[in-house]
Parts: structure tokens; C-alpha cells; sequence
């Protein structure tokens, strides 16, 4: 690496130049196994779980989710050759389309089920908010990596988490609760992986805190309404499930008797009538994990938490071995979105965390989420193969 | 510039070697700081699947069972089986009432979407028939109860069913079920006294909560009602997959069979039940040949004399119960539960054998006899003229009797044979003579002979009647003239007129006393429960009923020999009152005619208007051997007794005895 003086950037933009066969060599291969385990996991999922929901077609949606997979293997190739640092000085560009997709979600999409998330693009329904997570992580990590110096400032701080707001906002007036705080907790993700100061850590925890506390409890009993009425209830309910088992916390009764109903070995497709019988509202979307824990069973859950655990340990691997700050941000971001997303999902279903609906990664029925989780490792891996990894550490 | 670097440290800057080039990036490099950093991510992570492993655990491995109970019952609903209600036979076996097959239509309400809940409600009530508002009424009152479906319809046509089985889906909750009717081969045969099935009232079902559930069909009335408990059987269950929305997923699995409900037997004969309800409406068109035009109800019951049973009890106007039955028709049912209507079809619900009051008239003049014997104030041999008219009282008010050309003495069986008003007048004014008490003396025999009390039957309402006392007149009354005892009083009581009144029940009991020997029997209509016998097989007895064994009342059996050779002359001597009918009739009858004066009001007469009521009370085969049955009948407003009840009550005998009697004309007579 001979660096002459006054024409640096040369070698640097060089270094960056796609060299495929490194790329190839220096892939993250477990992350790599575990996510391709979890996809087809995932689909052998679906297959069971949605063998009823059509009738004469028992496929009809593991097809479709295979054919998201394929288009998402194509995503996660695209990602892993873009290098991460084109990303990072055009970040304002990806906040752009980022923000101009949920804008557009606003102006033409049709509601489904009183939420706008949707924008039908031909025949395929498109859902900016699921790829709108990776672009924020992206963007967002731009911004503070070119601020890297002034990090320790407060105004910094502050100005990255306005610019996390606005897309924040706009999923949460679509409205899509859940998917506004997994935008939240990736930016919390990133802000502790850029290396902002404890102290200001501390304040703006001290800040979410009494903002939860303000919307779910001040603003009610002063007359302002921040959530919908069933938003607040699917928030508190999870703490007491017993206290209105036909109306509002209906769907998490229902949801818990899926999973204990499962047992250790499962009730199998046929048998599972939680799911079969329509008892289990949402069984293919945000209710999956239940549907598939009756199905499958302890044994059958627990192998899915674990390929899950798998990908959250291998991202955070990504992090440590992250060629710069801006590679280690973004697989902060990603990583602990996908947990967050794993942990509310999986802890709604089981009565441990509020209902909000969030996808299950990977397993959802749903192409959009697919594609962009997808392309979202095929990012970890441009990380890691760009990273000190291998020959690199040597 | 290195103050403000992530993670505060200072870079690397060595003074061994040259100065840090600023043109040039120094290498990154993971710090501590961010491994410390990714540290705490990865212990967060762990601690995220501890406690997800832990609660999957806990639900699936600890307390899978009960989750595993709880989906179960989720997705199995139960049903109840309907139980064939038990038949109804008369004493020979012969079915009254049995069922048929229908169809019932039931709605699960808690089946019923949020949304769109009325909508379904008005298909449904259009597709049936029936009216939107009172079946979203039920709807409304049932919301809290999604266990029990309501019956929509019963008897549904099989073009609903069709229709409703190629429509499902827009019927959410509907459930078609087969049930069974109540069926009666005989129509209108002994309505009132059979009563009728009806879905069960919020009432019975307080009273009941653990026999009754929403829904059920229960006897309402009479028969029905009284043995509702070994008539209703036991309903059987039965299991079925249903979905979220209540559609059913499979076939329905039987867990318990349902118990058909016993057989009742009654003591009734169809045959003479038939005859007897003939029997009054011959009575009736007999009337108003004879100029009764009003003549519109009557009563008429046959007893056996030795033990009580009821053989045929007829109550006209009638009903056919079957209009309870599937899709009630209001029009038919009105008379049946709106006051003004059942008064403008005068009252065809009510069973006027035990709750039709009626002064007895002349049919009570052995119970005047037989007290008045009793108490020594008449010597049956005596005689006593019979004078067309008679005066008593301090006002010298004046008494007729009906037959104002006869005028000789006579003794008690031909007073009873002619019926002469003057004669009894003379044995009331002798009650009235005998001061406090003596005035009281009639009443307390005829109480013993079962009046001023209901009848004791054990199927059905009754009343008691009415017994006028000096303290009854003290207690009724406000003003001083009302309130005494006047010998009118007595004299009016002693032909059974003025303020007493009876059922014929009580009439028919009195007769049976007489014709046994002085034993007052205990009517009933119900002999004894039995296993339904199918394919005629000899029916188990699971209960009988043993009559109540008949009282005696206290009655000289010489003084009641007068009565029945009174009673028998009355029918068969030359001046007997109900001969014409009775005396060409094979086998020996004796009995008794009436004609009582009631204030019936009757549109375009003046308040107060007087209608007769026929009545003929009597037994047979009378003086040869013991009686086997007492018949007694009144026609309201059916005029002379001997006109309408006696040729009614013949009709019965004719029956009975299974031979003709036949009578040429009919004579007015009291």
C-alpha cells in the first residue's frame, strides 16, 4: 500500500473497486449457512402453516414466499457486492428514497385493515416501511460516521435523532406501531455502536422512558390521545391477558393456548386447531411463531430460536470485525433491529412482550420483509468480506 | 481534533517515529471501548433468548396439557340431543299425543359477527318466515350466552332447509337440527285438559336451573305440564368441530345418548272422550233447537263412581293445541292468551269441567234432601204439598215453582222426580228456622259432600266454588241488607240457586257418592307412567298412581236409598223430569235435571239479564247393581236441563254402555 503524497483518495477508491473473488473468499459462511437454514426452516413453516388458509390450494402461499426468498437471495448477492462505504457518502440519497418511499405509501397506498403499508405495484403489494428499516440504519450511520469527530457533542446526538424521527413518524401515522419501534431501537442500535457518550446514553434513555410513560399514561389522563385506543391496550394488555379474553386480549389468549398447546413434540399440521380452525387470528403474519410452535412443538420452536440466535451472534461478529466505523454501525443497526424484531415477535406470542405487528424474519408471510432481511445480511456480509477479516487479520 | 474522537481516545501518535501525517486516515481498528460496546449487545441478546427459551418452556413443557385441553374445547362444541317426548295414551293404550320429525333452525349467537350482526338476523327471518324485530330482540336478550342457541323456528318446509344448507356461509351460527312436534291424531280431543309444550320461560328456568336449559320444550299446561318430568326424558349430547366462526368441521359425534321420555297413561277412554265432546255440541244444537239461542259452552265429565277415574272430560269451546306447535300463528292463538280476544271466543282455554262455576240449580236438591235428613228435619215418607207458589220472609216475598199446575202433597222421591221448588222451600225454610246454627247445617253437610272445595283432581287448575254462609254474606257485603241472612237465603240455597255455585267436577263427585254408597271418591286423570313400548311390546310400569281410597261422608245409606229411588223415578216415572230422555234407554240410568238462573251479560239485554243453564247430573246402571259410571253436563245457557244436558249426557251412556237409547221428544222440565 504506497500512498503518495497528495493523491491519497486514489488508493483508497481503489481498495474499494469490487474485487469479486476476495468478496467471494471472505464471506461470512456460518452467517451465511444459518440464514439459508432459516429460509428454508421458514418455508417448511409456512407450508404447514398455511396448508388450510387456501382452500384447494394448500401451496398457495409458500410458493409466493419462495419466490420473495429467490428475488431476496438475488437482494442479498446485489448487497454483498455494492461496497457499504457508496452507501456512506451518498447516505443523504438513501435518506431521501427512504423517506420519499413512506411519503408515497401516504398519497396512493389503500388501506388494509385501517393501516396504509402497502403500495400495489402490478400484482406484487410492495411495503416501503420493511425496506425503509435497512435504508435508516444506512442513513443514519452515514450521518454520524461523517460526524465521527464531534460525536461527544450533544447537538450531534440530537440532530441524528432528528433525522431518525421523520421516517419514525411517518410508519407511526400509517399507522404501524410496531415497525416505528423497531425504527427506534435500530437507532438506539446505532447511536451505542457509533460510541455517543454514556451520559448522553443515559439522557435520552431517561428521555424514551418518560416519553413511553407520557403517551401510554400523562397525555391519556390530560385528555390527549397519542395512540389509537386499541394501541394502548395491546401495549398493556400483555401484562394482564386474563382481563378481557374475548375482546382486546383475545388474540394473545388465543396466541398462548396455540404455543402450550404444542407441547414438545407439536400437534402436527392436521391436528393444530388453533391455526386450522381460524382460533389463531393472523397465523401466517404476525402470529406465526404460535401457529408453528402448536405445529411443530418444542423441539421444532426451540430450533428456530436457535438458527435465530445463530444470525443475532454472527452480526454481532460482523461488528467486531467491521473494516471501519461506518461497517461497524450498520451491522449494529441491522443486528439489533433483527433482534428486537426476534424478541417482540416471538415474546408477544407468549404473552411476554406487547402486541404490536411486527414480522418474524424469515418466517412472516410476506415477500417484503423477505427481501429487505435478506438484503439486509447480504449488507453484513458486504461488511464482513470488506472487514479485517481472514488474510486482513493476519 | 483527537478529543472528540469516537470513543475518546486519543490516536495512536508515536514521537518515535515521524509526525502523524493529517493527509492521511490512520487504520481502523476495533478499541476497546466498542468491544465493551458489542459486549453488552451480546449479553442483551443472550438475556433475550433466556427468557424466550424459558417461557417457551414453561408453556409448551410445563403446562402443555392444559393448553393442549384448552385448544380442545376451543374447537368442540356441544350439543344437546333433543329427547323424543313421552307419549300420551288413554286407558287402553291408545295414543292421544305422540311426535313427529321436524326441523329446527337454531342460532348460535355468540356466532354472529360484530359487524353485520343484524344482517344475518334479517336474512334469516326473511328466509324463515319470521319477524326481523322479535328475533333481534332474542338475539339482544341471549348476547351473554353463547352455550345455548336459540330456536328460531321449529317445523321448518325443506325448501328453508334447502336453501339454508346451499347458503351456509352467509348464515353464520345457524344450525339445523332435527327435532321433534307434538302431534295430535285426535286434533282438538281434550285440549284443555292434555295442555300444550312450549319453549321454557325465563321463570321456569329460574325455578328450575338445573333441570331446564334456555331452549327446551317443557309442558305448559294440564297433562304436559304436571308430568313434564317423566314426559321430557333426557337429552343425549353430542360433539362437533366447529371453527372460529361456529362452522362445523365434521360429523357429530354422539357422547350420550339421548333418553326418550316415558309414556303417561290416563284414565281417560278416547272413545267416551270423543262421545263426550259430541255430546255437547249435540247438547248445544239441541238448545237452541228449543229456543236457547244463546247456548254457546258447555262442560261435561264422566267419572267411575268407585274409584274416582275420569273417563272422558269435555270442555266446549275447544281449541286444537296444536296451533302451539311450530310456527305459531297468532291469529289462531290469540284466544289462547289476550284477554279480549278469549272473551270474544268465550274463553275455549279454560277446562269448564274444573274451573266453570255454575249454580247448580236443581241437581242440588239431594244435597238438600240428604242434609235435611240427616239433621232430622225431613222424613223422606212425609209428605208435603207442592204448591204452585209460596211466600215467606217479612216482605211476603213469593216463591214459584217451575211447574205452576201441579198442587198435592208428596213425598221426597217424587219431589225429587217432579223437582218441586215449593217442596224443597219448605225443607230450606226449615234450615233457616233453626237459627245460627241451623242455617249453617246445610253447608257444613254439603262441604262434607265436597263442595266450597276444589275436587282435589291432580292434573290442572281447579276452583272451589262458592258455599254461602251468614258469615260469608258478613264478610262480602257493606250495607245491613246485604249483610243478612234472610230466609231467602236459605230457601233459594235449598233448589241451589243465588250465590252457590259449583263445578260440574264437584257436581260429578257428589253423584258418585251417591250412586256408591256414601263414599266420596278423589277424581284423577293419571294411572301410571310407563316405558314407551315400541313394536307392542308389554310396557314396563315404572309409577302407578293409586286412587285415593273413596271417604265416606257420614250418610245414612237409607236416607241415600231415598235419594237414588227419587233419582231413578226421575228418569224413568211418568213425572220425571229428564224420563222423555232416559226412560226408553236399555239399561237402567237415574239421575237428576237442573235449571239454574245465571246473570249472564249478553250484548243488547239490560244488566242482570237471567240465561238457564242446563244441567243433567246422574249415574248408571242405577237400583240393579252398583254404578260403573256417573256422567254429569251443563250447557251454558243451554235452557231446561231435560232439553240439552239430559239428551247430552244419554249420548255418553249410549257410548258407555254401547247401546241406543233413542228418545222421541223432549219436555221442558227444571
Amino acid at each position: 500500500m504506497i500512498v503518495e503524497a497528495g493523491r491519497q483518495r486514489i488508493p483508497v477508491r481503489r481498495r474499494e473497486a469490487v474485487d469479486l473473488a476476495a468478496v467471494v473468499r471472505r464471506l461470512d459462511l456460518v452467517l451465511l449457512l444459518a440464514v439459508a437454514a432459516l429460509v428454508g426452516y421458514g418455508l417448511w413453516a409456512v407450508a404447514g402453516i398455511t396448508r388450510f388458509d387456501v382452500p384447494g390450494d394448500p401451496d398457495y402461499y409458500v410458493v409466493r414466499q419462495a419466490m420473495a426468498a429467490a428475488l431476496g437471495g438475488v437482494g442479498l448477492v446485489v448487497a454483498t457486492i455494492v461496497p457499504p462505504s457508496l452507501y456512506r457518502r451518498h447516505w443523504r440519497t438513501v435518506y431521501v428514497v427512504a423517506i420519499a418511499g413512506m411519503v408515497f405509501v401516504f398519497a396512493f397506498a389503500e388501506a388494509i385493515r385501517g393501516s396504509k403499508r402497502w403500495i400495489e405495484l402490478g400484482p406484487i403489494q410492495f411495503q416501503p416501511s420493511e425496506f425503509g428499516k435497512g435504508l435508516f440504519v444506512l442513513a443514519v450511520a452515514g450521518f454520524l460516521v461523517e460526524r465521527q469527530h464531534d460525536l461527544g457533542r450533544l447537538r450531534t446526538v440530537a440532530t441524528a435523532i432528528a433525522l431518525g424521527t421523520a421516517p419514525m413518524l411517518l410508519v407511526f401515522l400509517q399507522p404501524d406501531l410496531g415497525t416505528a419501534l423497531v425504527y427506534a431501537a435500530a437507532l438506539a442500535a446505532v447511536l451505542f455502536v457509533a460510541g455517543v457518550r454514556w451520559l448522553h446514553l443515559a439522557l435520552l434513555g431517561g428521555l424514551a422512558a418518560t416519553l413511553v410513560l407520557g403517551i401510554l399514561w400523562f397525555l391519556p389522563s390530560a385528555g390527549i390521545e397519542v395512540l389509537k385506543p386499541y394501541q394502548t391496550a395491546r401495549l398493556t394488555g400483555f401484562a394482564n391477558p386474563d382481563a378481557d379474553p374475548s375482546g382486546l386480549t383475545y388474540n394473545v389468549t388465543q396466541s398462548i393456548t396455540a404455543v402450550g398447546s404444542g407441547g414438545i413434540d407439536g400437534r402436527g399440521v392436521v391436528e393444530a386447531s388453533q391455526t386450522r380452525f381460524d382460533y389463531l387470528p393472523e397465523h401466517a403474519t404476525d402470529f406465526v411463531f404460535a401457529s408453528f410452535a402448536e405445529q411443530r412443538g418444542f423441539f421444532g420452536a426451540a430450533i428456530l430460536l436457535l438458527l435465530y440466535l445463530l444470525v443475532v451472534w454472527r452480526g454481532l461478529r460482523v461488528i467486531t470485525v467491521a473494516g471501519d466505523l461506518y461497517g461497524a454501525v450498520v451491522a449494529g443497526g441491522i443486528v439489533f433491529a433483527f433482534l428486537f424484531q426476534v424478541f417482540v415477535n416471538v415474546g408477544m406470542t407468549m404473552g411476554v412482550a406487547p402486541v404490536t405487528g411486527i414480522p418474524l424474519p424469515f418466517v412472516t408471510v410476506g415477500g417484503s420483509s423477505m427481501v429487505a432481511n435478506l438484503f439486509a445480511v447480504g449488507i453484513l456480509q458486504a461488511i464482513h468480506a470488506r472487514g479485517r477479516t481472514g488474510d486482513m487479520l493476519r | 481534533m483527537s478529543s472528540h474522537a469516537p470513543y475518546g481516545e486519543p490516536r495512536a501518535s508515536s514521537t518515535r517515529f515521524l509526525p502523524p501525517d493529517p493527509g492521511v486516515e490512520a487504520p481502523y481498528r476495533l478499541t476497546p471501548g466498542l468491544a465493551f460496546r458489542v459486549g453488552i449487545l451480546g449479553i442483551v441478546a443472550l438475556a433475550v433468548f433466556a427468557v424466550l427459551f424459558f417461557r417457551l418452556w414453561s408453556l409448551q413443557v410445563l403446562s402443555g396439557d392444559t393448553y393442549l385441553a384448552a385448544a380442545q374445547g376451543n374447537q368442540l362444541r356441544t350439543i344437546r340431543i333433543e329427547a323424543p317426548r313421552g307419549t300420551i295414551l288413554d286407558r287402553r293404550g291408545r295414543v292421544i299425543v305422540d311426535n313427529i320429525a321436524g326441523t329446527a333452525v337454531k342460532l348460535w349467537v355468540g356466532d354472529l359477527p360484530a359487524n353485520g350482526r343484524y344482517d344475518v338476523i334479517k336474512r334469516l327471518a326473511a328466509v324463515l318466515n319470521v319477524p326481523t324485530a322479535r328475533l333481534a330482540k332474542e338475539v339482544d336478550a341471549r348476547i351473554a350466552d353463547p352455550l345455548n342457541p336459540i330456536t328460531v323456528k321449529t317445523a321448518v318446509g325443506e325448501d328453508q332447509v334447502a336453501y339454508l344448507y346451499e347458503h351456509q356461509s352467509e348464515f353464520p351460527g345457524v344450525q339445523i337440527q332435527q327435532t321433534y312436534l307434538r302431534h295430535y291424531p285426535y286434533q282438538s280431543l281434550g285440549a284443555q285438559m292434555l295442555g300444550y309444550v312450549g319453549e321454557v320461560s325465563q321463570g321456569e328456568l329460574d325455578r328450575r336451573p338445573k333441570l331446564y336449559r334456555p331452549g327446551d320444550k317443557v309442558g305448559k299446561a294440564g297433562v304436559e305440564a304436571r308430568l313434564d318430568e317423566y314426559l321430557r326424558g333426557e337429552a343425549g349430547q353430542a360433539q362437533i368441530r366447529v371453527d372460529s366462526m361456529g362452522r362445523p368441521q365434521g360429523p357429530l359425534e354422539p357422547r350420550r345418548e339421548a333418553r326418550p321420555g316415558n309414556a303417561v297413561r290416563l284414565t281417560i277412554d278416547i272413545g267416551l272422550q270423543r262421545a263426550a265432546e259430541r255430546a255437547l255440541r249435540h247438547g248445544i244444537q239441541t238448545a237452541r233447537a228449543n229456543e236457547s239461542y244463546y247456548a254457546n259452552g258447555g262442560a261435561l265429565v264422566a267419572l267411575d263412581p268407585r274409584d274416582g277415574a275420569v273417563l272422558a272430560m269435555a270442555s266446549t269451546p275447544t281449541y286444537k293445541p296444536s296451533v302451539y306447535v311450530g310456527r305459531v300463528d297468532p291469529k289462531k292463538i290469540q284466544p289462547l292468551l289476550d284477554a279480549e280476544a278469549a272473551k270474544d271466543a268465550n274463553y275455549p282455554g279454560i277446562n269448564r269441567v274444573t274451573s266453570g262455576e255454575y249454580p247448580p240449580g236443581s241437581t242440588w236438591k239431594p244435597v238438600t234432601a240428604l242434609a235435611a235428613m240427616q239433621e232430622h228435619m225431613l222424613e223422606p215418607y212425609q209428605s208435603l204439598q207442592c204448591t204452585p207458589t209460596a211466600t215467606y220472609g217479612l216482605d211476603e216475598q213469593e216463591f214459584r215453582n217451575w211447574d205452576p199446575y201441579v198442587n198435592h202433597p208428596m213425598m221426597l222421591p217424587e219431589a225429587l222426580a217432579r223437582s218441586c221448588d215449593t217442596y224443597f222451600y219448605q225443607v230450606g225454610y226449615q234450615f233457616y228456622l233453626g237459627g245460627d246454627s241451623g242455617r249453617t247445617r246445610m253447608q257444613q253437610w254439603a262441604r262434607r259432600f265436597g263442595f266450597g272445595a276444589p275436587a282435589g283432581i291432580d292434573v290442572g287448575s281447579e276452583e272451589a266454588g262458592l258455599l254461602p254462609t251468614p258469615a260469608w254474606r258478613k264478610q262480602t257485603f257493606k250495607s245491613d241488607w246485604d249483610r243478612a241472612w234472610n230466609p231467602g237465603d236459605s230457601i233459594q240455597l235449598a233448589i241451589g240457586q243465588k250465590d252457590v255455585s259449583v263445578t260440574p267436577l264437584q257436581m260429578a263427585r257428589f253423584y258418585a257418592m251417591i250412586a256408591n254408597g256414601g263414599n266420596l271418591v278423589t277424581p284423577y286423570v293419571v294411572s301410571q307412567v310407563e316405558t314407551a313400548a315400541p313394536n307392542g311390546q308389554a310396557p314396563v310400569v315404572l309409577r302407578r298412581w293409586a286412587p285415593d281410597p273413596p271417604e265416606p261422608v257420614g250418610v245414612d245409606p237409607a236416607a241415600l236409598q231415598v235419594i237414588r229411588d227419587g233419582l231413578y223415578s226421575a228418569t224413568h216415572s211418568s213425572f220425571g223430569t229428564s224420563s222423555g230422555v232416559f226412560s226408553s234407554f236399555p239399561i237402567p240410568v237415574a239421575g237428576k235435571t237442573g235449571t239454574a238462573e245465571k246473570v249472564v251479560p249478553i250484548p243488547g239485554y239490560p244488566p242482570g239479564h237471567l240465561e238457564d243453564q242446563s244441567w243433567w247430573c246422574g249415574f248408571g246402571p242405577a237400583q240393579t247393581e252398583v254404578a260403573r259410571i256417573v256422567v254429569c253436563a251443563v250447557i251454558e245457557n243451554g235452557g231446561h236441563g231435560s232439553t240439552a244436558a239430559a239428551p247430552a249426557a244419554l249420548r255418553v251412556f249410549e257410548k258407555f254402555f254401547g247401546v241406543k237409547g233413542g228418545y222421541q221428544t223432549l219436555v221442558e222440565t227444571d
